[in-house]
């Protein structure tokens, strides 16, 4: 796994091309390529048949790591609100209500919306991003008919249950009123208005607590480690990919990913029946 | 009881206005001045700045938000849900218990209610759709009601649609309300609006089922498509002037 990807300073943002007379393919960054990582990126590697798939919050170490986990099967296009020197193509956008936003999603197959913001957001912006940013992605996906999202939430809209209670997926989330939480409990708001009015088919994934196995101490019954996490997502998006029924069922779902243990505080049943997910580490 | 009123100089502030200002004060507040001069204290607050929203809150006991943006998404996100997120962290740290929202009633019953079914009920799970205004007005109020699951503040969200003025206080044009004209039905005239918010400002915060409650505006409908049933039993909501005249082919007295 690389380390978290360096923001880079000044240069052109999509926000400042001028308005193109028809709207072409998304600006690719090519020249912030790394070295050698160019010459592997998923997107020259692959074959066009291969399924594109848009990565959001390529500045979040994370959002490099799902990459790197999923180029073997996909094409990868990142996205950022800021520069981000990455070796996967990349496209600078403020997932504002604007053509370059609908010219970043032209032509993908799937979102993986990562959803993080950024470590200098304030509240509200952690907010905006998630809510308003979310808005205009999936406004611009509908418009590019584009209707396959994997969107990466969070176990702690459930935590302020009393941990005796096996809480599933059907139980309401109870977000508390703090930014990082309710930013993405609004994110699955959103979601779920256009599953449910604009047809498009998402899953959700509600992951734990990120970490890798092997450089924790203590103990988190919210742990669930990167690999199993992109694995989970790999699979999630094979599931919006080939789903192509009219139930409501293949339009929107919640999943919770965490690990697989007597320890852990959330079950993973319906992960592993619906997506045959499997994680492999556990405390 | 010190009220501020956020977004006062809109649609629906001058009628809360005329209904409040004999048992209240007021400190009425929006981006810009009301087109008629008001007979309270009036500041330039914006309700996404929460800096502004927090001092306008100092030393109130309740607060109101009637702002709203209908267009452009950066402001309609930040007035609409960001507004929200400012008031409600400002009653938080003020102590302030007691508010009351707003918002078009398809921040719950969006086009697959709407579209779809009858007797729509305020206390529906949230169906907005992906109207920009909607959605943004919706999200505002779960932010709201998270808020109150979370601490001591009470939140009567009031969801409204079109405003008959029958006595023009408001400055806004409303003529297309005309008898006949067969309106998106869901219709309160301005002077039962302002009521239910003096109800609003009255009720007993602990005889609620929750701290945070959805009410319809309306009057009394001749067409079953929403229901006020619940404004009347927990706000004692009487709505007194009738307008079932829009959806009439005759016109009264002929």
């Amino acid at each position: 796994m690389e380390g978290k990807p360096a923001l880079l300073p000044g240069g052109p943002r999509c926000e400042e091309m001028k308005p193109p007379k028809r709207i072409t393919g998304p600006r690719v960054n090519r020249r912030y390529f790394l070295g050698a990582g160019a010459t592997a990126s998923g997107l020259a590697a692959q074959p066009a048949a291969t399924p594109l798939v848009l990565i959001t919050s390529a500045a979040h170490a994370f959002a490099q790591s799902l990459a790197a986990g999923l180029q073997t099967g996909y094409r990868i296009r990142m996205t950022e609100r800021t520069r981000v020197a990455t070796t996967f193509d990349f496209v600078e956008c403020p997932l504002a209500n604007d053509l370059a936003t609908r010219s970043l999603v032209r032509g993908v197959d799937a979102i993986l919306h990562v959803a993080e913001p950024l470590p200098e957001d304030d509240d509200w912006r952690k907010i905006e991003y998630l809510t308003r940013g979310t808005y205009n992605l999936l406004s611009a996906a509908a418009a590019e008919q584009v209707s396959r999202l994997v969107y990466l939430s969070t176990l702690e809209v459930m935590t302020p249950y009393d941990a005796d209670f096996t809480v599933s997926e059907s139980w309401q989330p109870r977000p508390a009123p703090v930014s990082p939480v309710l930013s993405k409990h609004l994110g699955e708001f959103v979601c779920r208005e256009f599953a449910r009015d604009r047809k498009l088919r998402c899953v959700t994934l509600r992951m734990g607590k990120v970490v890798r196995h092997g450089e924790t101490a203590g103990f988190d019954p919210l742990w669930v480690d990167e690999r199993d996490v992109v694995h989970a997502a790999g699979l999630a998006l094979q599931f919006v990919l080939s789903s192509a029924g009219a139930a409501a069922a293949d339009w929107w779902r919640v999943l919770h990913i965490a690990a697989d243990s007597p320890r852990g505080r959330f079950s993973v049943a319906a992960a592993q029946r619906i997506l045959g997910y499997q994680p492999k580490y556990a405390w | 009881m010190k009220v501020l009123v956020l977004g006062a100089a809109g649609y629906l502030g001058p009628h809360v206005a005329r209904a409040l200002a004999p048992e209240h004060q007021l400190l009425l507040t929006d981006i810009r001045p009301p087109e008629q001069k008001p007979a309270h204290e009036f500041r330039l607050v914006d309700a996404s700045s929460l800096d502004q929203v927090m001092r306008a809150a100092e030393g109130m006991d309740a607060i109101i938000n009637c702002s709203v943006v209908r267009q452009g998404d950066r402001a309609a996100f930040a007035v609409n849900a960001g507004g929200c997120w400012n008031m409600m962290t400002a009653a938080v740290r003020q102590g302030i218990r007691r508010v009351i929202n707003t918002g078009p009633h398809f921040t719950v019953a969006g086009p697959s209610y709407e579209g779809f079914d009858f007797a729509l009920s305020p206390d529906a799970p949230p169906q907005p759709g992906t109207n920009l205004y909607a959605l943004t007005k919706s999200l505002g109020h779960e932010i709201c009601r998270v808020f109150t699951e979370h601490h001591e503040v009470y939140v009567l969200n009031y969801l409204f649609y079109n405003f008959r003025d029958l006595r023009g206080v408001s400055p806004r044009d409303y003529s297309y309300l005309r008898p006949g004209s067969d309106p998106v039905p869901f219709v309160v005239s301005g002077a039962d609006a302002g009521e239910a918010f003096r109800l609003g400002l009255s009720v007993d915060l602990e005889k609620l089922p929750s701290r945070c409650e959805v009410f319809f505006i309306l009057a009394d409908m001749p067409h079953g498509k929403f229901r006020n049933d619940k404004a009347r039993k927990l706000l004692g909501f009487q709505p007194r002037d009738n307008l079932s005249a829009l959806w009439r082919k005759t016109p009264a007295g002929a």
